[in-house]
């Protein structure tokens, strides 16, 4: 589509495509970003489900020291598996594909993307990974991780083969969503709708896209040469061959890093945008959280040797990684401290949303603490691989992203479905989430700084009560899922209509009815000015000057 | 965009509430701060090397800065929810404060952590180099990991051993750690030291073992189903209880090897030598000049040629220097070489070897 086209499609009043009438052009192959995103969250949220089953499965193996329940093949399948779909098939899929889709272009006052055929085709890559995935449980499943490192890897079976071509297509999927979205972030945004103008989640949807797009072609060189070392027996990782096994984590973790920052920018998005609207005031300085999101993805490209400190680089190459890996702390204090500065004097409204970000305020940054020690190599040496390190990325994914996300689902629930969830139900699915989140994975700090590796079906009897207590902390953890799935089912069949703007919030997406029409906007609005200024006249062209921002839950 | 901070409004939140709050959490970080400076690592996790070379006072460096910054940022979250949460009687539009930032703020809290990490940084790199400072007089010891055992070599044992290993009190231990299959890893807690045992590569750690005591020496890196179990343990002894275990391993080291069938490097029948070279050396070692290398040098004239390069561990090439190579592996600047175990070599196959070798140098 020329720009030109894309121009006309945006001024025009007429849709970017037309309404489907068949079912299956408007439920399976829809074209709509709507409809893609709520697919993309149905079925990473299955992918997340499932990998949550496997960490359950770990952490029954991990009630006693020597347990017979997995066998250590099943063990480390189990591991593998938590760790490939919670990341690829569950969290980023989630961010990106769910929430990225569904909200963006509503937030800059869009019709669909710019690409929305490519956008259906970047979902349906999704699925057929998901079977291939999962087909290898039937062939000998891949078990060295979700890093996957040579040589262990490739001593697997086949399932090595399955494990690759589907990050592999998954990755396609990721690419071109991440190509979709830029533009659309660049091209379509409403008349006046300047950069500085944009909502946060926007600047995080648009600077994800663009660490997807330059950081999965890494991906798919390790990728690549893990399958030809397979299949064709090419010693890329075979030292008696002149291979050399480090090369292998050069390439993962220059995608894998930035992932990480794939996985959380967008959270960090979702976290600006239900902070304003619940604290009913401007979010304290906007540009320095958007500014702070763009130099955490610069920086997250030159940082990728810090997962590396153990392989043998040497002084001179891990120092400078050691100093930029800690910068990375700066700017994300900077928005920690902004969030907390948007309390002050605020007129909170503590809904579920609100919670699970307050929760995610404090669980992320004791994240972030650790990830610091975790960069300084000296300290690095003794906590590398250990179950600190199991402890800081579970509180910074789980703590981190996850929490994010839930308050994104209570957040956007209701504009999604036109209805309310229980606030009664969410707010005890909030609380027990957050206590028996620390209660599983603090603990692990200890049991890791003390000397239990990760990746063990066995460990040192001296750690048994701790784990145990990690364990039945995990399975209370799973347990608080049942009230969000239940919570949704009531909604879906009981729960209140939500009416268009339930939480008051002056962002575009509030400004049309729940769900949102086909094309989402009858005219394009014209913005005047950040969406955050609580207290006065909304900034847009009539009629969407005229919604009601007073909430109405 | 032009909207005037209210400043009025917003100091008048800076009351004597928001200060006593303020009090408050400065009193617990102070007190956290001071509990975490007299906290002794050392009886949690004991220390028994001196190559903790104060990594764990950086640790507790880093606690310190932590420490006010959760305390702070989870204080002013629940007071602020408390203050300002939304009241019945107030009504439904209510808003908070115009607040669009506080430059000054802003600037604060960008340049006071860009400080505290470059004072970590530099504390770290400083840390980081001495890590890799050998000492004089080290005691050289190879560990190599298999799936799924730490293997170890002894300077002046005369082959390698498997399982737990001594090492004197007080003596400055260079650790030659490499991987004969996958990437493994040494960690000693105690010792607080770590790196992979990476194929194809040797990497030095650098330590001095301070307490009498035995700690666990754990791999840390996946490196398949025995991952779990794959552990053993380092004995930190007095001189002489090294010396005596020294002694009596020499001589069990010795009885193995007699047990596993002894050298006889004259017995040696260059035929079969041949049809173990094709089978298992041909891999990696042509039958052609040194230069011809395909992974490993080519080995013909190897004995003969006054060309030839000393061989890999320095010595001449004698038939009992080569077979010692066959029978220990290399691993070094020109390559890794498995040993004679790992290359399901008996002795009579490396003393066949020798004898094919011989008879293609002319």
């Amino acid at each position: 589509m020329s720009t030109d086209t894309i121009e006309i499609l945006r001024r025009a009043d007429k849709p970017i495509h037309p309404a489907p009438e068949s079912f299956i052009k408007k439920y399976i192959f829809s074209v709509d970003h709507k409809v893609v995103g709520i697919q993309y969250f149905i079925v990473s949220g299955l992918m997340i489900l499932l990998s949550g089953l496997f960490a359950e499965a770990i952490r029954v193996q991990l009630t006693g020291p020597h347990n017979t329940f997995l066998t250590p093949q099943q063990f480390d399948e189990a591991f593998t598996f938590h760790g490939t779909l919670m990341v690829w098939f569950g969290a980023i899929p989630l961010v990106t594909g769910a929430f990225g889709n569904f909200v963006m272009p509503l937030q800059i006052g869009a019709r669909d993307v710019a690409f929305p055929w490519l956008n259906m085709f970047s979902f349906w890559t999704f699925p057929p990974a998901v079977l291939i995935l999962l087909s290898s449980l039937a062939f000998g499943a891949p078990n060295a991780g979700w890093t996957e490192y040579p040589p262990v890897s490739l001593q697997a079976g086949v399932g090595i083969v399955f494990w690759t071509t589907a990050v592999f297509t998954v990755g396609i999927g990721a690419t071109l969503t991440a190509l979709n979205f830029l533009t659309t972030v660049i091209k379509m945004r409403a008349p006046g709708m300047t950069f500085t103008r944009m909502p946060l989640f926007v600047w995080a949807s648009a600077v994800t896209a663009v660490l997807s797009l330059v950081a999965t072609t890494a991906l798919a060189s390790a990728l690549g040469s893990l399958f030809l070392s397979h299949v064709f027996n090419v010693p890329f990782y075979d030292p008696t061959r002149g291979g050399t096994v480090v090369l292998f984590q050069h390439m993962f973790w220059f995608y894998s890093h930035p992932a990480v920052y794939i996985l959380i920018i967008p959270v960090f998005g979702i976290v600006s945008e239900i902070i304003p609207t619940f604290a009913r005031k401007p979010i304290f300085g906007y540009k320095l959280i958007a500014y702070s999101t763009v130099s955490i993805a610069l920086l997250s490209f030159m940082v990728w040797a810090h997962h590396m400190f153990t392989s043998g680089l040497g002084p001179w190459v891990t120092m400078p990684f050691m100093i930029l890996s800690m910068l990375i702390a700066v700017p994300t204090g900077i928005k920690i401290f902004s969030w907390t500065a948007t309390l002050f004097g605020s007129n909170l409204r503590l809904t579920t949303a609100m919670l699970f970000v307050l929760g995610f305020l404090s669980t992320f940054t004791i994240g972030g603490i650790t990830g610091v020690m975790l960069a300084s190599v000296p300290v690095d040496w003794h906590e590398h691989a250990t179950y600190f390190l199991v402890a800081h990325i579970h509180y910074v994914l789980f703590g981190g992203t996850l929490m994010g996300v839930l308050g994104g689902i209570y957040y956007w629930w209701p504009k999604v479905t036109g209805r309310l969830m229980s606030e009664k139900l969410g707010k005890w699915h909030f609380w027990l989430t957050f206590i028996f989140f620390n209660a599983t994975f603090l603990p692990m700090h200890f049991v890791g700084l003390l000397g239990m590796p990760r990746r063990v079906a066995y460990y040192d009897p001296a750690f048994h009560g701790l784990n145990l207590f990690i364990s039945i902390s995990a399975f209370l953890l799973a347990g608080a899922f049942l009230l969000l799935f239940a919570n949704a089912f009531w909604s879906l069949k009981k729960g209140p209509a939500a009416g268009p703007n339930p939480w008051g919030a002056r962002t575009l997406e509030w400004m049309i009815s729940s769900p949102p029409p086909h094309y989402n906007f009858k005219e394009i609005p014209e913005v005047y000015a950040t969406p955050y200024g609580y207290g006065e006249p909304l900034p847009y062209s009539a009629p969407y000057d005229q919604v009601s921002t007073t909430p109405t839950y | 965009m032009a909207h005037q901070v209210n400043n009025i409004d917003f100091r008048r939140h800076l009351d004597r509430s928001f200060w006593s709050v303020t009090l408050v959490l400065a009193v617990i970080s102070v007190i956290l701060v001071v509990l975490i400076a007299i906290w002794p690592i050392n009886g949690t996790l004991a220390v028994a090397a001196t190559s903790d070379y104060g990594i764990d006072a950086l640790f507790k460096f880093m606690l310190f800065v932590a420490t006010p910054i959760f305390v702070f940022v989870n204080g002013y979250v629940v007071y602020f929810a408390r203050r300002y949460k939304h009241r019945s009687d107030e009504p439904a539009d209510a808003v908070g404060i115009p607040l669009y930032g506080v430059v000054p703020l802003e600037i604060w809290w960008t340049v006071i952590p860009v400080f505290l990490m470059v004072v970590l940084g530099v504390w770290s790199a400083v840390t980081l180099f001495s890590l890799y400072k050998p000492q004089a007089g080290a005691l050289n010891v190879e560990a190599i990991g298999h799936q799924w055992k730490f293997e170890l070599r002894y300077p002046g044992l005369k082959s390698s051993f498997y399982g737990d290993f001594y090492l004197p009190v007080n003596r400055p231990v260079t650790m030659n750690i490499t991987s004969a299959d996958v990437i493994h890893s040494f960690w000693v807690p105690q010792f607080r030291v770590k790196l992979d045992m990476v194929p194809g590569m040797v990497q030095q750690l650098h330590f001095t073992p301070t307490e009498v005591g035995s700690y666990p020496l754990i791999c840390t890196e996946f490196c398949g189903i025995g991952h779990g179990d794959m552990r053993t343990t380092v004995h930190v002894v007095s001189q002489a209880d090294y010396a005596k275990w020294f002694s009596g391993t020499q001589q069990k080291v010795a009885q193995a090897a007699a047990a596993a069938g002894s050298l006889n490097l004259t017995a040696g029948d260059a035929a079969k030598g041949q049809a173990v070279f094709e089978q298992k050396c041909s891999v990696c070692h042509s039958m052609a000049a040194f230069a011809q290398k395909k992974v490993g040098p080519g080995l013909q004239n190897i004995l003969s040629d006054p060309a030839h390069p000393k061989l890999v561990d320095g010595s001449a090439a004698t038939p009992e220097s080569v077979a010692h190579i066959i029978q220990n592996g290399y691993s070094g600047d020109i390559g890794v070489m498995p040993n004679a175990q790992a290359n399901g070599l008996s002795s009579s196959d490396v003393s066949n070897l020798v004898a094919y070798l011989k008879s293609q140098s002319k």
